[in-house]
């Protein structure tokens, strides 16, 4: 019996942790959860607040500061309020982290597109925002992915799973752990119109990770990140087998323009709609679920 | 948020876009007209393609303005009631331009859109599109010359307001060749109105006035950043009041819902673990709509919302509705606290006399679609 080489993406057991928004609400129960799960959780930043303690954990004023006393930290969760992300990504990217999950939720589209221009310039990688964090089940998680324990829902495999939806995430490794298949890693992306990483680039990490043999997509109406996603398996780029669900067929019963829960989720004329996404995704090979308990049956 | 054609040209008029001389008037209010015939009257409501369904009118004679006006006001275009009209001087037209400035998902920023424009466009492969550096910004690239000054000053309306698409179409040279933008369509980015001074009213894009209920439930998270409900409410055709759980997980219940037949009364959704008290006041809206068939409370597995907390706000919610429900409940869920949530309810239903139908995450949540749909219009679950 050959030993499989384990490895997931992006979390894995040389994550350490820089909590920003620690002592928030949001920021002080998800390090908490971080910690629970085995993840290191090393500091944590809150303007002014620099000093405390949270959980064990200590707080500094700035990221740079942080980095001073914890020059080991690899990962930054962002949970802080709308109108101050930008500042907070600014700082984490500038700081140079390598890997930067961000929880908030609403952040304006013009912050994201910066914040996003600058990761890229820096070579840091965004996933979010709106994320509902990444786990890697039996290693680690960033973000409030599985709550206050994952344990319930997140068992360890060889499936990816990369989804827009934070709820979905869970419902998808859900149903995949009931039917024996454990997940690698598992990647909220964030609903967002734009998002600091996508289904495509998130593929390419999922290729070169040896413990990973199959990804699913679950996928929403609005944007190109399904059609990209697409566009890489039909150019050879990921080459392991890829069942996708993609939502809102009910939504194009509404006028166009509506918003539902996600702001990405939103059509504009042809662009973005159900067929144009599982018509591409289908002509890249992947298979497509009419309902998300189908995933299992169309992994075997 | 979708601004009217008035209020977008009010931006592009505070930037120094050069725009028609118009006045803006109401129908309740007989007002004097201060432009001069010829002119044009262009119906004030959200859709595209108003000349098609007549919410364009141009007027050569004074002695037909009034009776066009009140002819404007008495149509419907495309499904929207006409409450404002602007009244603007005539351009002569030279040349029809587009010019737009959006966010793309494909390039993960800002484009420009330029080319040929007019009524059509969209079928027509005539613009352009170009990627922005947003580090950098716009500074005039890629439209002729005698454009570059009105896509700056477009671009500035783009950023200063936030928004998610700033467009001139058409965008026109007159026969003297000043430049024009004749019509105006500008998205506001809502997640950035607490930076913006300017306030615009509530506005339905289903071409009615938002309901009663609709105004209620999106007041449920004013003030109150605990998690989120309500804020996305849509008022429906149907008989089965929908609570759901999870912007994504709502979308796909909704797909399901739809796929065995059912008809929803609403649309809403809750999500990142809210009080409560918010789901109490969720709750008895949806549940106030007559008529209904039955009730779907679902959900995916959440990873931090308190279920427990979220269902108890539902029966506290319940328990106000005059009369009783009487009828099928069906619950879905499963999270924190969800197994001491069920047995609660198990006993509530029991007492107080609902018939709930409760189900955890064992059962698909999509599956659930169909029993409540078989539930609601009278078909017997085989045991």
């Amino acid at each position: 019996m050959t030993e499989k080489k384990k490895m997931a993406i992006l979390v894995n057991e040389k994550t350490k942790v820089l909590v920003q928004g620690i002592t928030g609400k949001e920021g002080s129960k998800v390090a908490l959860q971080m910690q629970n799960y085995g993840t290191k959780v090393l500091a944590g930043v809150t303007p002014g607040k620099g000093g405390q303690e949270v959980h064990g954990i200590p707080v500094y004023n700035t990221v740079a500061e942080a980095l001073d006393y914890h020059p080991g930290i690899n990962t930054s969760f962002i949970a802080v309020p709308n109108f101050a992300a930008f500042e907070a990504i600014k700082e984490a990217v500038e700081a140079r982290i390598p890997l930067v999950n961000i929880l908030t939720e609403h952040i304006p589209i013009q912050d994201s597109s910066k914040a996003i221009a600058l990761a890229r310039e820096a070579g840091v990688r965004i996933v979010g925002p709106s994320s509902i964090g990444i786990i890697s089940p039996g290693v680690g998680k960033v973000g409030s992915i599985g709550g206050d324990d994952p344990r319930g829902v997140f068992s360890k495999g060889s499936v990816g799973v990369i989804s827009k939806s934070g709820g979905m995430a869970s419902e998808v490794s859900w149903i995949l752990t009931k039917n024996g298949m454990g997940q690698s890693t598992v990647i909220g992306i964030g609903g967002d119109i734009l998002v600091g990483s996508t289904f495509a680039d998130l593929l390419e990490e999922f290729e070169k990770d040896p413990q990973t043999e199959f990804v699913v997509l679950f996928g929403e109406i609005g944007g190109t990140y399904e059609e990209e996603a697409a566009d890489l398996i039909k150019s050879g780029k990921f080459t392991k087998p890829v069942v996708a669900f993609v939502s809102g067929l009910f939504a194009e019963t509404l006028p166009q323009g509506t918003k539902l829960g996600h702001a990405g989720a939103i059509i504009y004329g042809e662009k973005g709609n159900y067929k144009s996404k599982v018509n591409a995704l289908e002509e890249a090979g992947v298979k497509i679920a009419k309902t998300p308990d189908e995933i299992p049956n169309l992994l075997k | 948020m979708l601004l009217y054609e008035f209020e977008g040209k009010e931006l592009f008029k505070k930037s120094g876009i050069n725009i028609p001389e118009s006045q803006l008037i109401s129908g309740s209010v007989n007002q004097l007209i201060s432009i001069k015939a010829p002119l044009i009257l262009k119906a004030q409501v959200l859709s595209g393609k108003r000349a098609d369904a007549g919410g364009i009118i141009k007027v050569d004679r004074q002695q037909a303005v009034g009776d066009n006006i009140k002819k404007l006001f008495n149509t419907i275009v495309n499904g929207e009631k006409v409450e404002n009209i602007l009244v603007e001087e005539i351009v002569e037209v030279e040349k029809e331009y587009y010019l737009s400035f959006s966010y793309s998902t494909e390039i993960r920023g800002p484009v420009l859109t330029f080319g040929e424009g007019g009524s059509g466009v969209e079928n027509k492969d005539t613009t352009k599109t170009y990627p922005i550096d947003i580090l950098k910004g716009y500074s005039g690239e890629n439209v002729s010359e005698e454009f570059k000054d009105i896509a700056q000053k477009l671009w500035e309306v783009f950023t200063k307001y936030d928004c998610e698409l700033a467009e001139i179409n058409p965008l026109v040279v007159d026969r003297q060749g000043k430049v024009w933008a004749l019509d105006s369509k500008v998205i506001l980015d809502d997640d950035a109105d607490f930076r913006r001074e300017e306030k615009f009213p509530e506005r339905n894009l289903f071409g009615r006035a938002s309901t009663e209920r609709e105004i209620e439930a999106r007041k449920i998270d004013e003030g109150d950043h605990r998690g989120t409900a309500g804020s996305v409410y849509w008022d429906l055709d149907g008989d089965i009041a929908v609570l759901a759980a999870g912007g994504g997980g709502s979308i796909v219940n909704m797909d399901a819902l739809l796929a065995f037949g059912g008809k929803p009364a609403n649309y809403t959704e809750h999500s990142g673990n809210p009080p409560r008290e918010k789901l109490k006041k969720l709750t008895k809206i949806i549940l106030s709509k007559p008529g209904l068939k039955g009730c779907w409370f679902v959900g995916g597995t959440a990873n931090f919302t308190d279920i427990y907390e979220t269902l108890m706000g539902f029966v506290e919610g319940l328990r106000e509705i005059e009369p009783k429900p009487g009828f099928p409940i069906v619950i879905r869920r499963g999270g924190p606290n969800d197994k001491k949530a069920f047995e609660e309810l198990k006993v509530i239903g029991r007492n107080e006399g609902f018939d709930f139908h409760i189900y955890g995450r064992e059962t698909p949540m999509t599956s659930t679609a169909k029993i409540m749909v078989d539930l609601a219009y009278g078909k017997q679950l085989s045991s």
